[in-house]
């Protein structure tokens, strides 16, 4: 590889330095961002399918691409090998076929009914149920781990959305100014007066939304805070003389605003990120809770928190899903605010 | 109750935004001049005679030898704290919405029809009629009202009023096309003799003329004087006068929060046979909580005096009987086995769809769908499989039908006869065309959603890609009603009739269109000649033979699964609900209905108090299994 020719400018070094100075904010991003690769590669750590299958002299790789039928490996039916007891009735024929398992080897869809025990069981090691299992048998782990992954997809989603709109429309009130500004703020203002859980409720009463239409939904009603923001740092930028050079330099508008007003917005910008996300995540877990939000049997920590508090004599159910919560928004709060701290303008700021 | 309602559907309700019509200053309407014209023109159907006219060599009944079945300890008054999943969509009767949730308190458990059946016994008992007589040739049925009864607004019940109901029926005001074709196509005539007496035609010998004939319901013509094209606004949330014991009061309305029922002040048929002892709350509240699980909480608090435990989640884990309150006699636990016409919960596969359409693959639905798992582990093996699309008529047993078992090699032998022979790589069957094995469950069943996913994931197994789509009730229940969906889980609830219907649900002439209970589409040529057969059979020989017949011709079409029926109901109720020594009767749905239970304010006082210092009483957990069938 060439040498890296994109540069950090040295304010943004500093800042970015300073944020890793900031421990507890920086740990966390650390937990974090090491949550979402692992959640990545979740096919590999909590999964039904045989990390490695060893069968007849032969290695099998399952987690990823189409199914084993059950009879590719001798057992008696066309559907998706059941690994686990592959791996069993290997092990008892003793033939040096074996069958690697993922530390969790369970999915989120699976219904694990044992004769004579009625779901929700609890926490078991001995069945590889570490938290548990719902009230139709699925490991709850699973299901915690998945609904995480889809709950970042959509915050990803969801956070491109909003910023996308809210900057496009702050950016030009402030800009622009004048009547733009005037009928823009407005119509803001219209918007966000709208009823977002009513227009949810009634969505999602008359389709079954999927991840597109909710991101869609709760980004048209999120995006509206943004343009404040945009709007004010705008108007300060362009009131600066660097902007006016430019112009008198014969720069285009778009040149002015892509390459001038927006690169020196950023840093305000990325302050607001964590805590985006974390309305990402709650507002998808509040929608889910009240069965608005992804439709069943999607994994998802709404629909398991209201399972919880539905079945409170299965703690486990209500816990482990509480616990996620918790942790997961503290350490996006704890980033959210080292970010802000190191991007702080004012350590730097002098008055003139 | 045998009423002459469509079947009518268990779950529904509305929503609270739906009340909101515009104010109008409503035209005054007087129809009388209408309606007389309307019997003038129709002379064959509306008969005026006098009673000099009457058959002379009728045998006429009055019910006197028939057990009553209330129990005489009840205590009348207090008010039953209860609720609902939604807020009524409408008080009509008939009309647009009016199949909800909120409809039997006011109609199907509520309203007096002629004579009624003895919920034990099977045997008839006067209710609006005095007495009654059926003609030789076992079609037309007289009737001699009883000259007290009165509607809630005091008005004596009349035979003008019985000549008005098929003006009010067949009216296309009501916008209601099942009464319209029901009051058309079946009765053939109807003659007053006198204010008093009455006798109604069928247009053909049934074996239940009593109950054809004898569940019609007066419609108060002095109520209805303004019935008019604009009839479901104008009468939206005006409650019809009733002959039962409840009604609503305009200030019990509380648009999406709360709705009561009161009882009639002194009400015709207080102190009648076959009635004391009945109905005997005062008031019934009804709160609008729209989350069975917050209900459940409402009633551990005591806010709620009743709650249904017949899902086993209740039943086992949410109140067991080792819980505090039923341990310390607070709360007793009852369950009761009845003996009606099962509720169909199953998979309505909508034939009218791609794929669908081919009954091979209807067939390997049938088999790759794993009801039986579902009842094994989570419904704790308490509920059965059922069979047929109309288990649980006594008279009319299907012994040699059986649902097809859960088997994914007859399922993809089904499926490959369809041409879905190879899986892709997701495991899901797909055709030579790429067409993928995959098709929407449309359910409004909050409490049920549990299910579809263990169907989901067996289904799976047999490469059948279930989508499962869980809408608000009311809104699923319109899409299947329009036709819209796939596959729907659903369940009609039956009025307890003698033998099964089938022209509503599986004939051709309600395929295609929207708002008719036919949700399969079901079309076939087949099947409509047996139903013709069937709907004019006059033995019950014959209908149980076309009813066999009909029921395996369905099942080899593979329109619907058979899912599970339940054969009991159960109940959590605090101690201060009384009921009868035998819990409830026979052909009882739910544990209130005939009005047999009772509230006693002073237990409810004292229960309260204990309650507050911890003092206990013994704990009571009945099954009540006297009409349950022993194996």
């Amino acid at each position: 590889m060439a040498s890296l020719r994109f540069r950090l400018n040295p304010q943004t070094q500093r800042r970015l330095n300073r944020f890793r100075g900031i421990r507890r904010g920086y740990l966390s991003f650390l937990v974090l961002a090491a949550l979402a690769l692992l959640s990545v590669f979740g096919e590999v750590l909590v999964n039904s399918r045989a990390l490695v299958v060893r069968y007849q002299g032969r290695y099998y790789f399952p987690t990823y691409g189409a199914f084993h039928p059950g009879s590719d490996f001798g057992e008696g039916y066309s559907y998706e090998t059941n690994y686990r007891h592959l791996g069993q009735r290997l092990a008892k024929e003793g033939s040096g076929d074996w069958v690697l398992m993922p530390p969790v080897p369970f999915n989120a869809y699976e219904n694990d009914f044992r004769p004579g025990v009625y779901p929700p069981t609890a926490p078991s090691a001995a069945e590889r149920h570490y938290l548990g299992t719902d009230t139709t048998g699925r490991d709850i782990l699973a299901r915690l781990f998945y609904g995480f992954r889809i709950a970042l997809i959509f915050a990803a989603f969801y956070i491109g959305f909003v910023y996308g709109l809210g900057i496009a429309v702050g950016c030009a009130m402030g800009f622009f100014g004048g009547k733009v500004d005037l009928l823009g703020q407005r119509l803001v203002e219209i918007w966000s007066n709208l009823p977002f859980l009513y227009i949810v409720i009634i969505v999602a009463s008359l389709v079954r939304p999927d991840l597109t239409l909710l991101v869609i939904i709760t980004g048209l009603f999120s995006w509206t805070g943004m343009t404040y923001y945009m709007r004010t740092a705008t108007y300060r930028e362009k009131a600066r003389d660097y902007v006016a050079a430019a112009e008198v330099l014969g720069a285009s508008t778009s040149r002015i605003i892509f390459r001038h007003i927006l690169p020196n917005t950023l840093s305000m910008l990325v302050t607001f990120v964590p805590f985006t996300l974390a309305a990402a995540i709650s507002s998808l877990t509040a929608l889910d809770f009240l069965g608005f939000g992804l439709p069943v049997p999607t994994p998802s920590w709404g629909e398991l928190l209201h399972q919880g508090t539905a079945n409170l004599d299965a703690p486990w159910i209500v816990s482990s899903v509480f616990v996620s919560i918790v942790l997961v928004l503290s350490l996006v709060t704890f980033v959210g605010e080292a970010i802000r701290e190191a991007f702080d303008p004012k350590r730097f700021t002098t008055y003139e | 109750m045998n009423l002459s309602a469509p079947r009518t559907l268990a779950l529904l309700a509305a929503l609270a935004f739906s009340g909101c019509a515009k104010k109008e200053v409503e035209a005054v309407i007087d129809n009388t001049q209408e309606v007389q014209a309307y019997y003038k023109a129709h002379p064959d159907f509306f008969k005026f005679a006098t009673r000099a006219d009457l058959p002379k060599d009728l045998a006429w009944q009055d019910g006197h030898d028939v057990p009553e079945f209330a129990a005489p300890e009840a205590k009348r008054g207090g008010t039953l704290h209860a609720y609902v999943d939604d807020f009524p969509r409408t008080l009509r009767f008939v009309g647009p919405d009016t199949n909800g949730t909120f409809r039997p308190y006011i109609l199907d458990d509520n309203a007096l029809t002629l004579i009624q059946r003895q919920p034990n016994t099977g045997q008839y008992y006067p209710a609006l009629a005095s007495s009654w007589a059926v003609s030789k040739d076992g079609r037309t049925m007289y009737f001699r009202l009883d000259p007290d009864a009165r509607y809630s607004d005091g008005v004596p019940v009349t035979a003008d009023d019985y000549l008005f109901l098929f003006f009010f029926f067949r009216s296309s005001y009501i916008n209601d096309p099942w009464y319209n074709n029901y009051y058309t196509e079946n009765f053939t005539n109807i003659t007053k003799y006198d204010d008093h007496t009455i006798a109604v035609t069928w247009k053909e010998s049934k074996p239940d003329v009593y109950d054809r004939l004898g569940s019609l319901i007066p419609e108060p013509h002095h109520f209805f004087k303004e019935l008019g094209a604009d009839f479901a606004q104008r009468y939206q949330w005006k409650m019809e006068p009733t002959t039962g014991p409840y009604t609503v009061l305009p200030e019990d309305i509380h648009k999406g929060s709360s709705i009561d029922v009161t009882h009639v002040k002194g009400w015709w048929a207080e102190n009648k046979p076959f009635f004391r002892h009945r109905f005997n709350f005062d008031r019934i509240h009804l709160d609008v909580i729209r989350d069975p699980d917050k209900a459940f909480e409402a009633f551990k608090r005591g806010d709620v005096d009743m709650y249904s435990l017949t899902l086993p989640r209740f039943w086992y884990e949410k109140l067991p009987d080792s819980d505090p309150i039923v341990q310390a006699g607070y709360v007793h636990k009852a369950a009761f086995y009845n003996e009606v016409p099962r509720p169909p919960y199953g998979l309505y596969i909508n034939t009218s769809r791609p794929l669908l359409d081919n009954r091979d693959i209807r067939v390997g639905i049938n088999y790759a769908t794993n009801f039986q798992l579902v009842i094994d582990q989570y419904f704790r093996g308490d509920y059965q499989r059922l069979q047929t699309t109309a288990d649980g008529y006594a008279l009319v047993p299907f012994p040699g039908i059986k649902a097809r078992p859960y088997s994914v090699e007859l399922a993809d032998a089904s499926f490959a006869k369809a041409g879905f022979t190879q899986r892709g790589p997701d495991g899901i069957l797909v055709n030579d065309k790429g067409q993928r094995l995959s098709f929407t469950v449309t359910s409004g069943y909050a409490t049920l959603k549990d299910v579809l996913p263990i169907l989901k994931q067996e289904a799976l197994k047999a490469g059948l890609e279930f989508n499962i789509e869980v809408l608000d009730n009311t809104t699923a229940w319109k899409k299947m009603q329009e036709k819209q969906h796939d596959i729907a889980f659903m369940a009609f609830s039956y009025g307890f009739e003698m033998y099964p219907r089938y022209w509503e649900t599986f004939d051709s002439a309600n395929a295609g269109k929207s708002q008719t209970n036919n949700i399969c589409n079901y079309a076939d040529k087949e099947t409509d000649a047996l139903i013709a057969k069937y709907d004019t059979a006059t033995s019950m020989d014959e209908i149980r033979s076309l009813a066999t017949q009909i029921e395996t011709r369905i099942r080899d079409q593979g329109p619907f699964v058979p899912g599970f029926a339940i054969s009991f109901y159960r109940s959590g109720f605090w101690r201060w609900i009384g009921f009868p020594k035998d819990f409830n009767v026979r052909m009882s749905d739910t544990s209130i209905q005939y009005g047999l239970n009772w509230i006693d304010e002073d237990v409810k006082k004292e229960t309260l108090a204990a309650r507050a210092s911890g003092k206990t009483y013994p704990p009571s957990i009945q099954v009540y299994d006297q009409w349950k069938h022993k194996d």
